[in-house]
């Protein structure tokens, strides 16, 4: 998806300036209107959109109907079925399982993501120069990890045999992990799949957060500290309420991301844990396309995961645009 | 993982007609295409299986026949080969000669993901070839992937630590887990110590106990398949396997068998079920433990009564030439050069069993050799269905051990297990 391309730049304070004043806008949007040129600019985003999402996509609606297995995928014609796929998969009481085991893992992975962003955000802000700029690379270092690299790394501190939390763990006394494994029980994997997305999903909040605050006004928390307000008072009602559009926004975004989350579970799957009670949508719908073979089945549910993505989306631009009339 | 191979009903009937079946295999080096244009022909091999010295033997062969080509060796992994495989053989960018385990050949076959290879039977060893391993590699009369090997799970155990304990050979399945059990205990001293080393995803251990219980993984009733894992014969024979897992066994509960041999190594193990090469790999120069070779046995998993074995999961490997292979005739001669004497006897050498009759002899004559020629000769083989590789892919029987393992009921995990292989392979 292309939320992550498109999201940085508009966050932050940047966007304000960028716009110019907000005065004379009415007549300049009108004369936008009539001229063509918005939209030849705007075309080449839209074919490329076309070509690389909507021809995927219209793929999926159709393989959705028809029965299409592996023979299919050799070029076997494939008969239609209507919506026998769609019955399959509304009567599976697995996928509901998993959908509600991926919008709550989704929920706390946003929740926890943005909490520790926050706190690292303001914790980058109230550093010295060469701190900060530690922090500020070991962030930026976390997030340009390549997500297979990070999570069988991560999947090695957790090893039942061999793993250094595990290790950790016994030696400092607090209890014998000696042979403990982490990814058996269900919400220990997840809990472990946690660790990994929200390791990787904080160093951008954290950045963009960190922008956000450096454009705080000094004035205005000045203001408030002689009017006496307290520190947690002044994040609450001055910092917080700044921060408002970033913070809706990477949340928004954040949720995009956790919820089509594949690479940490997928790889976490095929080191310990059982599948079947560890899926989320992303590797649920593999498994059904790919490993199983039933593409058409696949589809159903890959499409419900565009569905659901293109409602976070629409959530997503309802709040920007809403933001950019406020302005 | 390392055998997902299909068992052949007659695995045995080959050993013991390895002796009549010479004569009439075909030599390695009558090229078919010697005019073929220079090209980089793909090979895929999975696992640890074939050593890198048969492929550089294969690749030097080829470059015999064709000096302007070449073989181009990208080595895969058994984990994950199925979904690999399904993507790149329809892409355009397939590779040319792949290597198919024997549970999965046929979906394959079925799709038309492979070349035709029924006009080339004769030429690539005809009657000489291993009938099992013909049968994964046929489907609707058609030959299609060519056999590579077999091999069938024995038991390796510590010579040593099994004399120190005061025990004997188990001859009876009751006395290999109390074997399991004492070994445990005696080394109780040594961490993470396993008596039987039974990892909770290695299902290919799991079956023989099920099958020697008079249990099935599915059966077929007319055109219908019917999952049996929990029918009294099967869930008796994942009790067993319980009780291994619970009292005998440190391995990981949710773990797989790929790294067993590194804890073998690690003196963490009195005996572990695995292929004849696992001897190879345990006692490598380079991954394993070469000293420890002299105090490794070998014998093949007993039965419930005396003097019986365990059916064995015997498996093997399909090759086969890619559908969408644009130098069919070059990877023909490769997949013909790897099939040959020269190049199975190899097999032979290595524990593995080759995939023609008339080299069957020639396996090594040493403890593991022997006590796979002794499974082989009993032994079972999953669903014959060119939908089982999806059930294999799906993780069904991987899932319900862990599940199992971890103390789940057996007779519930059995079912829930049950109902997704009927439906996948009535799907």
């Amino acid at each position: 998806m292309t939320a992550r391309t498109q999201a940085p730049v508009p966050a932050g304070g940047a966007g304000r300036t960028a716009r110019g004043t907000g005065a004379g806008r009415p007549a300049a949007r009108n004369r936008r209107r009539r001229s063509p040129a918005p939209y030849a600019l705007v075309a080449p985003a839209v074919i490329v959109l076309a070509v690389v999402l909507g021809y995927p996509l219209y793929r999926l609606v159709v393989m959705s109907v028809e029965h299409f297995g592996l023979a299919q995928q050799f070029g076997r014609p494939a008969p239609f079925v209507g919506l026998e796929n769609y019955r399959r998969v509304v009567g599976d009481s697995q996928f509901w399982t998993v959908l509600v085991r991926t919008v709550t893992f989704c929920a706390v992975n946003v929740g926890l993501t943005m909490l520790l962003g926050m706190v690292v955000a303001l914790v980058l802000n109230a550093l010295g120069k060469v701190l900060r700029l530690l922090v500020g690379s070991a962030l930026l270092l976390a997030w340009a990890m390549p997500p297979i690299a990070a999570t069988v790394v991560w999947q090695w501190l957790f090893d039942t045999q061999y793993g250094l939390v595990n290790w950790l763990v016994t030696q400092s006394g607090i209890a014998d992990y000696r042979g403990h494994s982490w990814l058996t029980q269900p919400l220990s994997f997840l809990a472990v799949a946690t660790v990994i997305v929200v390791w990787m999903g904080v160093p951008f909040v954290a950045l963009t957060l960190y922008a956000g605050l450096t454009q705080l006004p000094r004035e205005v928390i000045e203001a408030a500290e002689l009017d006496g307000a307290s520190g947690a008072q002044r994040f609450r009602h001055v910092v917080l309420p700044f921060l408002g559009p970033i913070v809706s926004i990477l949340a928004a975004l954040s949720t995009l991301w956790d919820f089509r989350v594949f690479t940490q579970i997928y790889v976490l799957q095929k080191a310990g844990g059982v599948a079947r009670d560890t899926n989320l949508l992303g590797v649920y719908a593999y498994r059904i396309s790919i490993g199983a073979n039933r593409f058409d089945v696949g589809a159903v549910v890959a499409l419900v995961m565009v569905a659901l993505a293109m409602l976070l989306t629409a959530v997503y631009l309802r709040q920007m645009l809403r933001q950019e009339e406020e302005r | 993982m390392t055998t997902r191979r299909l068992v052949p009903i007659t695995v045995l009937a080959t050993l013991a007609l390895a002796a009549c079946g010479g004569g009439s295999s075909g030599g390695s080096g009558t090229a078919t295409s010697a005019s073929a244009a220079p090209a980089m022909v793909r090979l895929w091999l999975n696992g640890e299986d074939t050593p890198q010295a048969m492929v550089d033997y294969a690749s030097a062969e080829f470059t015999k026949l064709h000096p302007e080509s070449k073989v181009v060796f990208e080595r895969q992994q058994w984990t994950g080969i199925v979904e690999k495989l399904t993507t790149s053989l329809s892409s355009n960018d397939s590779p040319d000669v792949v290597e198919l385990g024997n549970t999965q050949a046929q979906s394959f076959e079925a799709a038309g993901a492979l070349a035709d290879l029924t006009a080339k039977k004769a030429d690539l060893g005809g009657d000489d070839l291993v009938q099992s391993l013909v049968e994964s590699g046929s489907y609707d009369g058609k030959f299609f992937g060519a056999p590579y090997y077999g091999g069938a799970r024995v038991v390796f155990y510590r010579k040593d630590l099994l004399a120190k304990a005061g025990l004997k050979i188990p001859t009876t399945t009751q006395e290999f887990v109390d074997a399991g059990i004492a070994l445990k205990k005696a080394n109780a001293s040594v961490a993470g110590f396993s008596g039987i080393y039974l990892p909770g995803k290695y299902w290919y251990a799991a079956l023989p106990f099920i099958w020697d219980n008079g249990g099935d993984i599915a059966t077929r009733q007319g055109d219908k398949w019917q999952a049996s894992l929990s029918s009294p014969g099967s869930v008796a024979g994942l009790q067993v396997v319980k009780k291994i897992m619970d009292e005998a066994s440190a391995a990981p509960k949710d773990g797989d068998e790929q790294k067993d041999y590194v804890a073998f190594c690690a003196g963490q193990v009195g005996m572990l079920m695995g292929p004849g090469w696992k001897l190879g790999q345990i006692t490598d120069p380079k991954d394993g433990c070469p000293t420890m070779k002299d105090k490794i046995g070998a014998f093949a998993l007993p039965g419930r009564t005396a003097g019986t074995t365990a059916p064995a999961f015997l498996g093997g490997s399909n090759l086969a030439v890619s559908a969408k292979s644009k130098h069919a005739d070059l990877a023909y001669d490769l997949l013909k050069i790897m099939t040959s004497d020269g190049y199975q006897t190899q097999f032979a050498a290595k524990g593995l069993l080759p995939a023609r009759k008339s080299l069957l002899t020639k396996v090594t004559g040493d403890d593991a050799a022997n006590a796979q020629a002794k499974a082989a000769a009993n032994s079972r083989f999953v669903p014959s269905s060119e939908k089982w590789a999806g059930i294999e892919a799906g993780t069904v029987l991987p899932d319900m051990l862990v599940a199992i393992a971890k103390g789940g009921d057996v007779a519930g995990e059995a079912k829930k297990a049950d109902e997704a292989i009927t439906s996948g392979l009535n799907g």
